[in-house]
């Protein structure tokens, strides 16, 4: 059987990259994640992590998975299909082998290829064709007892379709372990998918997210990621490509507190005419935190793609870095970028307590407003939860 | 009530290593359209940052005293909280921040609606639009003159509301002005200016040309058209 042959296939390519080095973050030894003993966790799901990250677990749609060991998922949503992916593959083997380790490459580093021969769980969601979702579909994945945690995650939305994802990744205190989420998004003809990720670690949880999205005619991504919390080491660079009148709006906001190490980065390949991207991303350096922010647009058809990232420096010790870059292979591209680092302005701050702020008041509304970026056509509990989120995040870069 | 607002006596100010107001004397009574008038450098905005104790403006001597109080060395969020505010000649850019975020956090405190403050200033179409970004000089204005209103201040304080302005804004920031002095149970204000385009909607009962950081004379409106007509030039 074909399918047969091509997770074969994937498990052997894995196999052959356990060595490979991500281009990118610091490297991890993933070595003590290759057991193949049985994870002694509980599977026990912390809800006040999950709400903490915005989670609903009161969802008509969702999945929530604990390690690698417990996975509760369910779908009242009329259109909208939520499974756990192995038993998406054993109940169509055939269907799931068109989408699994079809955008990702099981041999592109050596987080993938664990991912590939160690992960379990992870969700796949399909909202069927046309149907138009309010109410965002719910997953959660934490982490409570420390190992390897890499679901794979499988999302379609079928032409003419419209949802929202909201994921919210998290973990116990203390606990060491690695998280990869693999993640593949197949967003239909004019189909819209918008996808919000927040990721809560601790200070010795290391992080390798690999997400590839394809959005086919007149299809649109939009991406919202936050990093709120403490992590040892966090590396990712999600991919999208773009056809013809596709659009991606990217946004990260990422905090670095401790001394956690952030490379975060997106590209979008614009393939077809008319398409666009943008990409921003903020970032908030405090203590002895590192943040590379990193972002790419190539424009391959007659395009449009504009990057902003920015920083601010909160800290003496921290370090910010940005990586913009545009790559036009076609005359008919019109790519831009800016990129700004800096420290809490005092004239904005002297303005402000001018209008009758406080001092403390005027500088956290300045660093809640570097950290909150306006995300069109969210919904609105969408937009609630992100703006409590912003919040948190003004708070502890204070 | 006093019968003056605010005065300041033998004022000294310096920021950074140069002195930028020398020995300056001014009072603003109640009932009094203060119009200060000066060239480019001649120190305005600088006095007017001085009164309100934005940071950096350090006082050499003299004494501010708002309503009787000498707030000299009171911090400006005292000095706010008393009642005085300032509109700024060019208002920072607030990333993130949107004028309606703005407005109803000022709004909270002053108890206004931002809509009857919106409609005043004509600002609707840019409420949800970050603080500054984007905006044209009269765009900017207005917005500036928003804050004010929302603020209710005792005396308002208010930087170059006519540079840089189209006509129509002018009008509308006039408009703003006068509610400000409403607002204001002195019934005062002082408006900084170089151009003067502004007294043609709202007229001065006082003048006073400050050059090279003092006050060489004050007058009354009459004083204003002289400078429109003649400079600055034939005072000194």
């Amino acid at each position: 059987m074909a399918s047969k042959a091509w997770f074969d296939e994937v498990r052997e390519r894995a196999a052959k990259a356990l060595n490979k080095p991500s281009p990118y973050g610091l490297d991890v030894d993933i070595s003590p994640f290759l057991s193949l003993a049985e994870p002694k966790s509980r599977g026990l799901l912390d809800t006040s992590k999950a709400e903490e990250v915005g989670v609903n677990l009161k969802a008509n749609a969702m999945y929530i998975q604990v390690d690698q060991v417990y996975f509760n998922y369910l779908s009242r949503i009329p259109g909208v299909e939520v499974l756990r992916i192995e038993d998406f593959i054993d109940q169509r083997r055939d269907e799931a082998y068109e989408y699994i380790w079809r955008l990702v490459d099981p041999a592109t580093d050596k987080y993938t290829a664990l991912a590939a021969l160690r992960g379990r769980g992870g969700y796949f969601i399909r909202v069927k064709k046309g149907a138009k979702v309010e109410e965002p579909i719910m997953a959660c994945l934490y982490m409570s007892y420390g190992g390897l945690q890499a679901p794979h995650n499988i999302v379609i939305v079928e032409d003419n379709a419209e949802a929202t994802v909201y994921t919210g990744c998290t973990i116990a205190p203390e606990v060491l372990g690695l998280h990869v989420g693999i993640s593949e998004f197949y967003v239909g003809k004019n189909a819209r998918l918008r996808f919000i990720m927040v990721h809560s670690w601790n200070k010795v949880a290391h992080v390798r997210p690999r997400t590839v999205v394809n959005v086919d005619d007149g299809g649109e991504y939009i991406s919202y990621y936050v990093n709120m919390s403490r992590v040892k080491t966090l590396q990712t660079y999600p991919t999208v490509h773009l056809a013809s009148n596709a659009r991606a709006f990217l946004a990260s906001i990422l905090l670095g507190l401790g001394d956690a190490d952030l490379d975060v980065g997106s590209g979008v390949y614009i393939h077809g005419d008319n398409g666009s991207a943008e990409l921003i991303s903020r970032a908030l350096a405090r203590d002895g935190s590192k943040i590379i922010m990193r972002a790419h647009i190539v424009g391959e058809g007659a395009s449009r793609g504009h990057i902003d990232c920015r920083g601010l420096m909160l800290s003496n010790k921290a370090s910010i870095q940005t990586i913009p870059g545009l790559t036009a292979r076609n005359p008919n591209v019109m790519l831009t970028h800016e990129a700004s680092i800096g420290r809490l302005a005092e004239d904005e701050i002297n303005y402000l307590v001018s209008k009758g702020f406080s001092k403390d008041d005027a500088i956290s509304a300045i660093v809640r407003g570097f950290a909150s970026v306006e995300i069109k056509e969210i919904p609105d509990r969408v937009k609630s939860y992100i703006e409590s989120i912003e919040k948190v995040i003004s708070e502890k870069a204070l | 009530m006093p019968n003056i607002v605010l005065s300041i006596e033998n004022l000294s100010v310096s920021v950074g290593s140069r002195i930028a107001i020398k020995d300056l004397n001014l009072e603003v009574p109640n009932n009094t359209i203060l119009y200060l008038l000066g060239p480019n450098g001649a120190g305005k905005s600088t006095l007017l940052r001085t009164i309100i104790g934005y940071p950096g403006y350090n006082v050499l001597t003299g004494v501010i005293h708002f309503e009787n109080e000498d707030v000299t060395d009171k911090p400006m969020e005292y000095r706010v909280s008393k009642g005085l505010a300032l509109a700024h000649q060019i208002p920072p850019k607030l990333v993130g921040i949107r004028v309606i975020d703005l407005l109803s956090t000022l709004c909270k405190r002053g108890g206004c609606t931002i809509n009857d403050v919106a409609k005043e200033m004509e600002i609707e179409h840019l409420l949800y639009r970050e603080f500054g970004k984007g905006f044209s000089g009269g765009e900017l204005k207005r917005v500036e003159i928003a804050t004010l209103l929302a603020q209710r201040p005792r005396l308002a304080l208010v930087d170059e509301p006519d540079t840089g302005v189209d006509v129509d804004s002018i009008e509308i920031v006039a408009r703003g002005l006068k509610k400000l002095v409403e607002f204001s149970p002195h019934k005062s204000i002082v408006i900084v200016t170089h151009t003067a385009f502004i007294a043609r909607y709202i007229e001065p009962d006082t003048t006073c040309i400050l050059l090279n950081g003092s006050i060489i004379r004050c007058g009354e409106a009459e004083l204003l058209y002289k400078v429109m007509r003649h400079g600055f030039k034939g005072l000194v």
